[in-house]
């Protein structure tokens, strides 16, 4: 701070206006607080990367590529339509249209509870001031009474395969093509190499997918992953398992397959290796923070680091996810306004928006636990479909039948969690999801047959429990 | 010659806190065997704690007005012999004055949120709203047993361990209470206004009332008292309106058991009290204090009034014993004896109804047509609703106000 500086006064600082940051703004505001929400991209980066260029963006192109996928496939069903074609400049124009109405909505909620949107990334000087770095190399002081970090993670870049806008993307990136490649090399199958592998291929891209682990999705257990692997390998997906990427060269992708090095033909490369906590610009040292060995910020249960400084969303340890950092945010700004309160959910949902979708919350089987397991093949719902891959798990205590987890791999599996969520988080048991009533004829029908069958009490499998 | 931690120990029944009031000795002072160590006032009375073995005081477990937690090291004394029964080390770990409530803290809380989505079995069974509300008054769930289905924690739970919270000086101040400003006092909630509290509130959240009022004509009743006095002037001591208030009471109790009774919820029965002991309410300067009069139905007027007369001195002077406390099927407030006109007492659990008499004044009454002055006294009487309608109010009601309205037979029981 310049000698004479005097810093602005500001009741309630929030870095980052993705799904935390805004939450955490709206949720201040309410609550009466006068709250600066700082963005990089100012009003334009309302959303964050969830709304503008994540979440949204991507399940909009699932979407359309899996009607793409229908219309082709329709004939079966009787459904003729003379080769579809994809037009990926149209779809761009629908799918700003709809990023544009989402974050207009959330600017508006934000004017309304009369938040101040400033552009610049802010930078702590102490525990009790910081410094935004404007556009137009102007910087502004701010003395903050609360401050929540909520700045999200960025694509992690591989030393060998730096990012350079024209054949090596991240996945923002290649969300925002105007064309369709005719082949892209994804490396990493995690959960967004899948998603937009999957996509692509159903639009017509020639995929391969590049994965240093020996299954598609290491982060999830090896049985979620299984069905997607096998609708990859369906969908025409080249998948390179336990295989390194070196470099690129001569528009070659040079990778090692277990030894034997191997030049992939690819028009461009996705990198989509991870995601890492955007920390470096915030000078948490300046307060004497410092991030965990996991690279994460050691929040306490209400998300505090400091009295006045909290943070939370990809910053904190968890599962990087939108749903996470809004639930966070809530709790994040009652614990500043002075409440005692945590962030202590029993389980927090994971999806995936693969074909088929992965849903998965809480435990997983092993010692104590009791896993039933209901095939979507046996579901008329998903037969209408003409869809047979997958199952609803339901993880339960083996000796009182609570529920301590549901596992979905299914079509629209990311809609019938959940009710997995709710009763876990009521801690419901096998029979209380059984003898819930589920409509006929739905998807959902199998997470009350998964838990029957936990209970010993399904009707349209034969009993066969782990 | 061995060191040893002498443990606050239990000295009444269901006891689990009391606060230093004195120490006898000094640190580095000689103790000698049941001799006076330390006074501690508990929930109802101050207790003399004598020194349990002779020797050397090394320290004293806490000063003076610190809540100190039934097993908790109150003393540590170098004896000359070691003492045959040393408390269980288990607790030997706790040096300083436990200011807790007695109750053994939990082993592990839950993990603060799921690392990977993962769930800890170990938490408390307890719905994502009731988990809130816990957070948000302080409460430690794990320290709750939840009267839900398999354990579960539901509101109530929460709402009844923070209506049983003891106020801890040094725990995080709950939300929802407005902070002291300077000019404030502060006091801590203990002793016997901590205990009045906690079974006040308990009582009144649990125990749905129904209440029935009356004006008793007392001329009768004014007259018996006055001759009860004549023919004892050589005794010396007055005899006050109590005696017959509580003989009107244990009479009406023999007639109508529905009040001479106790609920309990639990086991789903009612069990009615063979035994007729009534409880008297007493001021003290620290608070309400019942005192049980044993088989009031079966003592003369006069042994009643020496019987009240005894046990309210020593509750003023806090030197009740648990006996004087236990036992009681019914309660009196007298409140009359302190000016109070109308009121509405609440009960004492598990008991299911309670008296309160007003002060006898005058009023214009209707007798036979024809306003006439008469000295009326006020009775309320409250009764638990789960187990007495209004019915068996009134009718108990009236058998109180026949014997106090013509007390001719309970003079006979002088």
């Amino acid at each position: 701070m310049v000698v004479g500086e005097v810093p602005e006064a500001a009741d309630f600082v929030v870095a980052g206006a993705g799904p935390g940051g805004y939450a955490a703004a709206l949720h201040a505001a309410r609550r009466g607080r006068q709250v600066m929400l700082v963005d990089r991209d100012g009003r334009d980066g309302v959303g964050g990367v969830c709304l503008r260029e994540g979440c949204i963006p991507s399940k909009a192109l699932i979407e359309a590529a899996g009607l793409f996928a229908d219309a082709a496939a329709g004939a079966e069903r009787g459904v003729v339509v003379s080769p579809p074609r994809f037009d990926l400049a149209v779809f761009q124009t629908f799918k700003a249209g709809i990023v544009d109405r989402l974050t207009g909505g959330v600017r508006g909620l934000l004017d309304a509870g009369k938040v101040k949107v400033v552009a610049g990334e802010l930078s702590l000087i102490d525990e009790t001031t910081a410094v935004i770095a404007q556009p137009g190399d102007r910087v502004r002081f701010v003395a903050f009474r609360d401050l929540i970090f909520a700045t999200g993670s960025s694509p992690v870049e591989l030393p060998e395969l730096p990012f350079d806008g024209e054949r090596v993307l991240d996945s923002s990136a290649v969300l925002d093509l105007d064309a369709l490649p005719a082949s892209l090399c994804i490396v990493g199958a995690g959960y967004i190499g899948v998603e937009i592998g999957i996509a692509l291929a159903k639009l017509g891209t020639r995929v391969t997918v590049v994965e240093a682990a020996e299954r598609v999705l290491p982060e999830l257990p090896a049985h979620l992953g299984t069905p997607v692997a096998r609708r990859m390998k369906a969908l025409g997906i080249d998948v390179l398992l336990g295989t390194r990427v070196r470099a690129i060269r001569a528009g070659k992708l040079e990778v090692d397959a277990g030894g034997t090095p191997r030049r992939l033909e690819a028009e461009g490369v996705m990198v989509a290796v991870g995601r890492a906590p955007a920390l470096a610009s915030l000078n948490l040292s300046s307060a004497g923070i410092e991030p965990g060995p996991d690279g994460r910020l050691a929040v306490g249960p209400d998300r505090r680091l400091r009295p006045h400084i909290a943070a939370i969303g990809d910053l904190t340890p968890g599962p990087a996810l939108a749903h996470k950092a809004s639930a966070e945010a809530l709790v994040a700004v009652e614990a500043l306004c002075g409440e005692n309160t945590a962030f202590e959910p029993a389980a927090i949902p994971i999806v995936v928006f693969s074909d088929p979708e992965i849903a998965s919350l809480g435990e997983h089987s092993g010692p104590g636990r009791k896993s039933a397991r209901f095939p979507v093949g046996a579901s008329g719902r998903a037969a209408t479909l003409d869809e047979k891959l997958g199952f609803v798990e339901v993880v339960s205590d083996e000796d009182d039948g609570t529920v301590l987890g549901v596992h979905i791999v299914a079509p629209h599996a990311s809609e019938l969690i959940a009710e997995g969520g709710l009763a876990v988080e009521m801690g419901a048991t096998l029979e209380d999801l059984a003898l819930t009533i589920h409509p006929h004829p739905t998807l959902s029908e199998m997470v009350g047959e998964a838990a029957g069958l936990g209970a010993g009490r399904a009707l349209h499998v034969r009993p066969s429990v782990a | 010659m061995s060191a040893y931690e002498f443990m606050f120990p239990d000295v009444g029944e269901g006891l689990s806190e009391g606060e230093i009031v004195r120490w006898h000795a000094a640190p580095g002072e000689r103790i000698r065997i049941h001799e006076g160590l330390v006074d501690v006032q508990t929930d109802k009375a101050i207790v003399e704690i004598p020194a349990p073995v002779s020797g050397t005081l090394v320290r004293h477990g806490g000063v003076p007005g610190d809540v100190i937690a039934v097993g908790a090291v109150l003393a540590v004394i170098e004896g000359d012999e070691a003492p045959r029964n040393v408390e269980t080390p288990a607790l030997a770990g706790r040096t300083e004055a436990a200011s807790g409530s007695g109750v053994a803290e939990p082993a592990a809380t839950s993990s603060s949120g799921p690392g990977s989505g993962a769930v800890s079995h170990r938490r408390a069974r307890a719905s994502p709203a009731v988990r809130r509300l816990a957070r948000e008054r302080g409460v430690d769930l794990a320290a709750i047993t939840g009267s839900g289905g398999r354990g579960q924690i539901t509101r109530e739970d929460v709402e009844a361990a923070l209506a049983g919270t003891v106020a801890e000086p040094e725990a995080a101040p709950v939300a929802a209470s407005p902070a002291p400003r300077d000019e404030d006092r502060v006091e801590p909630l203990r002793g016997l206004r901590h205990r009045i509290a906690q079974t006040m509130s308990e009582a009144w959240r649990n125990v749905p009332h129904i209440f029935s009022m009356e004006e008793v004509d007392a001329r009768d009743l004014v007259r018996a008292r006055e001759s009860a006095n004549a023919v004892h002037a050589s005794s010396g001591a007055r005899i006050g309106y109590l005696p017959f208030f509580v003989q009107a009471c244990a009479a009406a109790l023999r007639a109508h058991p529905r009040f001479n009774a106790s609920l309990d919820m639990d086991a789903r029965q009612i069990v009615y009290r063979h035994r007729c002991n009534i409880g008297i309410a007493t001021a003290t300067p620290d608070g309400l204090i019942v005192t049980v009069v044993h088989d009031a139905d079966e003592k003369s007027l006069r042994k009643l009034a020496e019987e009240i007369r005894d046990l309210s001195a020593l509750a003023r002077e806090r030197k009740v014993s648990p006996a004087h406390l236990a036992g009681g099927t019914f309660t009196i407030s007298n409140y009359g004896s302190y000016g109070g006109a109308m009121g509405a007492p609440i009960i004492r659990p598990p008991e299911v109804a309670i008296a309160g008499f007003g002060r006898v004044r005058e009023s214009v009454v209707p007798v036979e047509g024809r306003a006439v002055v008469r000295p009326v006294l006020p009775l309320c009487v409250s009764t638990d609703h789960r187990l007495n309608d209004g019915e068996h109010l009134h009718a108990f009601m009236e058998s109180v106000a026949r014997h106090l309205r013509e007390p001719a037979r309970l003079l006979a029981r002088i």
